[in-house]
């Protein structure tokens, strides 16, 4: 499944599928991060998604991602600083997944 | 709410405790519990009036929290088993056993927000969150019903519960004074109040202060309840009824 926001690479040898989103995640498209998630761990017992180049996500993306977490492994690469990391931390989401920081 | 509360906890059979918390910023009103199992209520009284947590922290930022270890949670230094032992000893061996914790927000009107939380005795996990959202969606539909249903009704459960010490003390000086049970207590203060066309919450109080000459108990949390002269005056008259004729009623 590809679309111009969230786009998933395959899994590769020993590395787990990487789902890449990237500009605004809200309530208006986050249905479609979510199904890009699920088709994503559906094959796989792990995942990685990277936040690196996501403007602004909120509670429903939090929502979504602890959603996937609860059924797959989740590793989560974001930027060091920023909302994003502020949103993992408040939430506690950086708990339950492996988290990646990118400068 | 209640009968939602005990899905939850055939669901999280780690849960030691439950609370529904709901904040309507509408009326300027604090957040209140609602609705709680277990320790649920003491837990979310407590961080709300303080010591902060999964729940103020799911109202203010709006987004599910997790907690692995709650006693030591580095975001909340101040919520540690020392504290719920000195507010609720009573559960002390609850406390004891309390790890993990989460809490989801949900929307259900302009401005009117609700959290689902549970407490257990285990490390909190994803499914944990992701169980709390179902169910914060069953609890957001379901007040959205009862606000359609009765646009004050949910409005008055909260100020209810802002006075509920008051409340239960008044209660209980009228259940001594008629002997009557709590149910008919609370008829009594809801009819008086609504003859006087006085506040309940703000009646409650009056009766509590007019009979022990003292203030009545109120929360830490929110603006004291203070009631006026007319109310004072709604609250003697009615005392001054019933002690007179205590079987009239």
């Amino acid at each position: 499944m590809t679309n111009s926001q969230f786009r998933m690479s395959a899994a590769e040898a020993e590395q787990p599928p990487v789902v890449i989103a990237t500009g605004d995640i809200d309530l208006a498209n986050v249905n479609e991060f979510q199904d890009v998630l699920t088709s994503a761990a559906a094959d796989s017992d792990a995942i990685t998604v990277d936040l690196s180049d996501v403007t602004y996500c909120d509670s429903a993306a939090v929502r979504a991602l602890f959603a996937v977490a609860a059924t797959t492994k989740l590793g989560l690469i974001v930027p060091a600083t920023g909302t994003i990391m502020t949103l993992l931390t408040i939430s506690g989401l950086d708990r339950v997944a492996t988290v990646t920081t990118r400068d | 709410m209640h009968r939602i509360l005990e899905r939850m906890q055939s669901d999280l059979l780690d849960a030691l405790g439950l609370a529904i918390t709901v904040h309507d910023k509408r009326d300027d009103e604090q957040p209140s519990v609602l609705a709680a199992l277990g320790v649920g209520a003491d837990f979310a009284d407590a961080q709300l009036s303080g010591t902060g947590g999964p729940v103020p922290d799911a109202l203010a930022y709006q987004v599910p929290v997790l907690s692995l270890d709650l006693w030591t949670d580095d975001r909340w230094p101040e919520l540690t088993l020392a504290t719920m032992r000195e507010r609720a000893p009573e559960h002390e061996s609850t406390w004891e056993q309390v790890h993990g914790a989460a809490a989801v927000p949900g929307v259900w009107a302009d401005d009117a927000t609700v959290v689902v939380c549970c407490t257990l005795s285990q490390p909190a996990s994803a499914s944990t969150v992701a169980s709390l959202i179902t169910y914060e969606q069953l609890v957001s539909a379901a007040l959205i019903t009862t606000a359609a249903e009765n646009a004050s009704a949910i409005a008055d459960i909260i100020t209810v519960l802002q006075s509920r010490g008051a409340i239960e003390q008044a209660k209980g000086a009228l259940m001594g004074l008629v002997r009557c049970d709590a149910e008919h207590a609370w008829k009594m203060l809801r009819r008086a109040s609504q003859e006087f066309n006085v506040k309940l919450r703000e009646l409650a109080v009056a009766l509590v202060e007019h009979i022990s000459g003292a203030p009545a108990e109120q929360p830490d949390t929110g603006t004291p309840i203070t009631p006026d002269e007319r109310t004072r005056e709604a609250a003697r008259l009615m005392w001054a009824a019933l002690s007179e004729a205590p079987l009239a009623q």
